[in-house]
């Protein structure tokens, strides 16, 4: 275990650099999307609901965060993995050194999940201010942790697979965009028909949002949901694995 | 001192077209050994497949006894490589690049610093090593990508057209630091469009051309094979021709059957002259 830490840690060295010098930029941009769906969904539609504008910040503030894990993520990780890949090259130097192909795929996902629960934080500070009822654990942190493991990994999938720049702006607004809407980040995924909730639960975005939402309002968790998130990672790393492996990209 | 690498049968196809068509060669711990051959010819390629970026279609390799089928990461522990295209980071300094590089090599952290200035300094590099990658000129990209290349202290070295774009003296500088690595024991692997260069420095050579290998062994031997004598002459319709010949005499009674206005010389043949002949782009229907 400590060899895969130590050689993650090296291949994301390069990105950690670029990170450390941009933070504030980094952040202020994969902040943008989640604070805006959060005041114009919280305070826009919320206050024509009957739940009135407290019921339905407090619903939306977990969805926020399950989505900042998604946005944060993905099309960072993408497209630094296609640029480095196509135009910078700098991917070859990394598949020259000495380096196990699991801990590439790791190192590549550790600026995205950085990235991911600061966001995530920024946000949930912003959400104890605004509803001082909610709830925050460790294992929200987990989950958030998780999570933006999983959607670096897409991440890694797609940049690798994109031949590119095209497909992967195409792969973004036929997947991606309306996963962060449907998947149970602004409404209530039980209130929809039965056929597209099962559409909805075979997406991976709906179940941190679900368990997320559980921990944060106090409800039981949800550990199926749990479950399908780390099949979700397992199966991403997987695949990223394999490609990277066969040096077939 | 036994064979270093070794390419079995190495073929590769892009989308049906074969790049590379079948290369067996072997090659020498301690040498130089050049690799030439036309623009488009499959000496990239090769050496990307070589050096465990690209999956051959076919064919086996063994880099320091390590075979790239099973022990890939123990290949790519014995190897640096400069690539043709620049392939840094660029949003990141010629430091960081370089020192990145070195971490993914798994230096020591207290050699980094020391080995890094040593080789700045060999390069020129210092006024540049706080620079993003995209301010510096074409050449200090490669001179950048030369000291990450070297920075591990690798056993074999893969320089692929490592002075494109160098200026003369930087050149020079480059083939002395190639000497001066290979006498301390590193294999070097290399390719390049000047040929007088390669001829000069490399201990053998083999001459690529269309996928295959068309000529291979020392310099020396090469340019015996085709005859050590060229007489260069120009034709009726005034174009440059050569031909040549075992020895100087047979040279010389050819050129006194040419007509008498015909601008000639006789000079030592040269690889270059190999070059175009097993390459087919002679001047004129050379050879013996
Ligand atoms: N990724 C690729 N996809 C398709 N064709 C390729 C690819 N890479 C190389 N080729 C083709 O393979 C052939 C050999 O290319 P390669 O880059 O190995 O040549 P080279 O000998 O290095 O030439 P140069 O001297 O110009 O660098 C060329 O015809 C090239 O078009
Ligand atoms: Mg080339």
């Amino acid at each position: 275990m400590p060899r895969i830490l130590d050689e993650s840690y090296r291949v994301a060295w390069g990105d950690l650099c670029y990170f450390k010098e941009n933070a504030p930029t980094i952040l202020i941009s994969c902040l943008i999307g989640p604070l805006l769906y959060l005041v114009a969904f919280g305070y826009g539609i919320g206050s024509g609901m009957e739940s009135g504008i407290d019921g339905y910040i407090r619903f939306i503030i977990p969805g926020v965060i399950s989505m900042a894990t998604l946005s944060a993520t993905f099309s960072f990780i993408s497209s630094k993995i296609l640029i480095q890949k196509l135009f910078y090259a700098s991917f070859d130097e990394l598949m020259l050194c000495p380096i196990r192909p699991s801990s590439v795929v790791l190192g590549k996902t550790l600026v995205g999940i950085l990235r991911g629960i600061c966001s995530c934080a920024i946000i949930l500070a912003i959400g104890v201010l605004i509803s001082p009822g909610i709830k925050v654990t460790a294992f929200l942190f987990l989950l958030v942790f998780i999570s933006s493991l999983t959607f670096s990994l897409l991440g890694i999938l797609a940049g690798l697979l994109a031949k590119k720049h095209n497909s992967l702006t195409v792969f973004s607004s036929l997947v991606i965009v309306p996963m962060t809407f449907f998947c149970g980040t602004i409404f209530d995924v039980s209130n929809v028909p039965a056929i597209l909730g099962y559409a909805i639960y075979a997406l991976p975005l709906t179940h941190p949002t679900e368990a997320i939402r559980a921990v944060m309002l106090d409800l039981p968790i949800p550990w199926l949901s749990v479950a399908a998130i780390c099949v979700y990672c397992i199966l991403f790393f997987v695949l990223d694995y394999c490609i990277i492996k066969r040096r077939s990209f | 001192m036994g064979t270093i690498i070794k390419a079995e049968g190495l073929k590769k196809s892009f989308d049906g077209f074969e790049a590379v068509k079948g290369i067996d060669m072997e090659v020498e711990a301690g040498e130089i050994f050049g690799f030439l051959g036309p623009n488009g010819a499959g000496k990239t390629t090769s050496i990307r497949m070589l050096t465990t970026m690209v999956r051959p279609t076919s064919g086996k390799i063994i880099i320091n006894g390590f075979s790239l089928d099973k022990d890939l990461t123990e290949a790519k522990a014995s190897i640096g490589v400069c690539q043709q295209h620049i392939s840094l980071d660029k949003d990141i300094t010629v430091r960081q690049n370089i020192k990145h590089h070195a971490i993914l090599h798994k230096m020591p952290a207290k050699e980094i610093g020391p080995r890094m200035g040593e080789l700045s300094e060999l390069m020129g590099l210092g006024p540049h090593m706080d620079k993003k990658v995209t301010e510096l000129s074409g050449g200090w990209k490669r001179k950048t990508s030369i000291v990450c290349s070297i920075m591990h202290r690798p056993k074999i070295l893969f320089l692929d057209e490592p002075t494109a774009g160098l200026d003369t003296k930087s050149r020079h500088m480059l083939w002395d630091m190639i000497r001066e690595l290979n006498r301390s024991g590193t294999t070097i692997f290399l390719t390049t469009h000047y040929i007088e260069e390669a001829e000069d420095l490399c201990g053998r050579v083999a001459i690529l051309n269309q996928g295959t290998i068309v000529a291979l062994g020392s310099p020396k031997e090469l340019c015996d094979s085709i005859g050590y004598i060229t007489v260069e002459y120009s034709g009726d319709d005034g174009k440059k021709s050569m031909r040549q010949f075992p020895d100087r005499q047979s040279g010389k009674e050819f050129m006194a059957k040419l007509k008498e206005d015909t601008a000639m010389s006789l000079r030592k043949t040269t690889l270059e002259d190999v070059f175009l002949i097993a390459t087919g782009e002679e001047y004129s229907e050379g050879g013996v």
